[in-house]
């Protein structure tokens, strides 16, 4: 709040009191009034008028300065009501109250969004669920009557569950509440169900799968984990190079401060102008374009849980030769002392 | 034979995974009274309850809970519920193991002999013919002589063994290498089977696993 603003705001006052003033200086001269006196009562008026308002612009200066302060310095400037105390003028109770009530209107409109997309989340989990079952049936037929069907279609199978899990998961990691437990986990354990999982897939592609690097333990939501490393690996499978012998090479990196795990592919790459953008959402790049079935949604899901659950994920690749994602996993010497 | 009591309330799964069983050399059975679920399955007496979360009256967590206090058979939680906090929670009440849906169903193969070994005190030496077979030392011993099988060559070996008699896949074989963390490819399978018969061969056992054409092996 600037004095000058303030005075410019009440210039229609003060000039009718120096307005006054004169006429009030023109009047006890015709009357021939003593000459100090004179004076005395125009720099008493003007004393008793500098007093009051230098009191109003401090008293307004106050609230108004703090409130525009908290307002630029909270993250969450619809917080700011709760910053600081109502204020004693008029104008101020008025503004105060207003505020409030425009809060608490806006926090009953968020609240019932907030509720359609817990009931949302809610109706999404449980169809996939519902979605799970004839998926499994499909499976369980497809491996009872397996001479008579083509591997193709477990392929489709698969295709279709890991589209639903990333339905699943981009709820999960959008929601407010907390889905995951984060736990000691065995790296190799969570490796080992990705790989069951992919077999078909490598197996099919002839892409060599391989493990270096001796097994760690890291704190993690060991599902959470299986979903990122299950991406990621389903990208170096999706963007192979065809004609040569492909890898993916996994390695586990244990160092005093983190645990690290490398997954390296020999796969196609990625433009170094795309690279910045990889972990955007919908983002799908000229690989994307390439293969056109990209929704550009998996490693965006990927990064936000990765960090949710407090992990760093990093990518370089230089096009037509290599994609090395890296994950890192700090060790909390917190959980440490409590073992 | 050992029985295998599935609880599930999805008639198609049902009917579909007690074929898997059957064709595995299992005895299954279907709950049918989901209302006396305990009852039944304390009368019937399986080997192993295939469990799902998500049945009528009781949900699957229950009534493990409520079967633990009578009973130690042993349990696969069978789900589509796939949270780590549903997986702690179920081990935690007494179960085996935990596998989510959709499954591999060679996996829950694997899974259901390998809590099966667990529940009867594994045994370390099996025989076959004069054969003995050392699975922890990784031998195979014949009159005196003695021959060492790779891990790879083993894992192979005992899937044979425990499914003699009937044509074994090698997407079986290949399930069971990777899920024992041992990631090979199909000419390195191939390459473990010639060295396995080769090993076999020395101790008199030269055809003993025949090649059936586009299906698989069989270990005669």
């Amino acid at each position: 709040m600037k004095l000058k603003e303030y005075l410019k705001d009440h210039l229609l006052f003060l000039l009718f009191f120096f307005f006054l003033l004169g006429i009030l200086f023109l009047l006890q001269n015709a009357f021939k009034c003593n000459q100090s006196l004179i004076f005395a009562t125009l720099i008493l008026l003007s004393f008793s008028l500098i007093i009051t308002l230098l009191f109003d612009y401090i008293r307004k200066k106050k609230f108004y300065n703090s409130l525009l302060f908290n307002i630029e310095h909270l993250e969450e400037s619809y917080l700011v009501l709760e910053t600081i105390t109502e204020p004693t003028f008029y104008e101020g109770k008025l503004l105060y109250q207003a505020f409030y009530d425009i809060n608490k209107s806006m926090l009953e409109r968020v609240e019932k969004y907030q509720e359609g997309m817990i009931d949302f989340k809610e109706y999404i989990e449980m169809w996939i669920h519902d979605v799970k079952i004839p998926l499994s049936s499909l499976t369980l037929m497809a491996h009872n009557y397996q001479n008579q069907l083509d591997k193709s279609f477990l392929e489709q199978l698969r295709r279709l569950d890991n589209s639903v899990e990333q339905v699943l998961y981009y709820v999960r990691q959008e929601s407010v509440e907390k889905d995951y437990m984060i736990k000691e986990t065995s790296i190799k354990k969570v490796l080992g169900k990705v790989a069951l999982r992919n077999k078909d897939d490598l197996l099919e592609a002839n892409i060599d799968f391989l493990i270096e690097g001796e097994d760690a333990l890291v704190l993690t939501d060991s599902k959470w984990l299986e979903f990122i490393l299950n991406q990621i690996i389903n990208n170096s499978i999706k963007y192979r190079k065809i004609k040569i012998a492909s890898y993916i090479k996994v390695s586990i990196e244990e160092k005093e401060e983190k645990v690290i795990i490398h997954i390296l592919d020999n796969g196609i790459g990625i433009k170094s102008s795309d690279l910045p953008r990889i972990f955007d959402k919908s983002f799908t790049g000229e690989n994307g374009r390439i293969q056109r079935k990209s929704t550009g949604m998996g490693l965006f899901i990927v990064k936000n849980l990765c960090q949710k659950l407090g992990h760093k994920i990093k990518i370089d690749s230089i096009e037509n030769d290599y994609t090395k994602i890296s994950l890192i996993f700090s060790k909390n010497s917190y959980f440490d002392v409590l073992k | 034979m050992k029985k295998i009591m599935i609880i599930e309330d999805d008639p198609t799964i049902q009917k579909e995974l007690s074929k898997l069983l059957e064709n595995s050399g299992y005895q299954s059975m279907i709950l049918e009274n989901f209302k006396e679920a305990k009852k039944e399955i304390l009368k019937n007496a399986p080997d192993l309850i295939l469990l799902d979360i998500n049945i009528p009256y009781m949900n699957g967590e229950a009534l493990l809970q409520n079967l633990r206090k009578e009973s130690n058979i042993p349990v696969i939680m069978v789900t589509s519920r796939n949270t780590e906090i549903d997986e702690v929670l179920s081990m935690s009440y007494g179960a085996d193991d935990y596998i989510t849906k959709p499954y591999h169903p060679t996996i829950l193969l694997l899974r259901i002999e390998a809590v099966l070994k667990r529940a009867n005190a594994s045994v370390d030496v099996i025989t076959y013919k004069e054969l003995k077979i050392n699975l922890k030392k990784g031998v195979i011993e014949k009159n005196q002589k003695e021959i060492y099988l790779t891990k790879n060559e083993m894992i192979i070996f005992s899937y044979l063994l425990n499914n003699q008699n009937r044509i074994v896949t090698r997407d079986e074989l290949m399930t069971d290498l990777w899920n024992n963390e041992e990631y090979i490819n199909d000419n390195a399978l191939t390459v473990n089977i010639s060295r396995l018969r080769a090993k076999l061969k020395e101790v008199g056992y030269e055809d003993a696993i025949e090649t059936r054409k586009k299906m698989g092996y069989i270990l005669l």
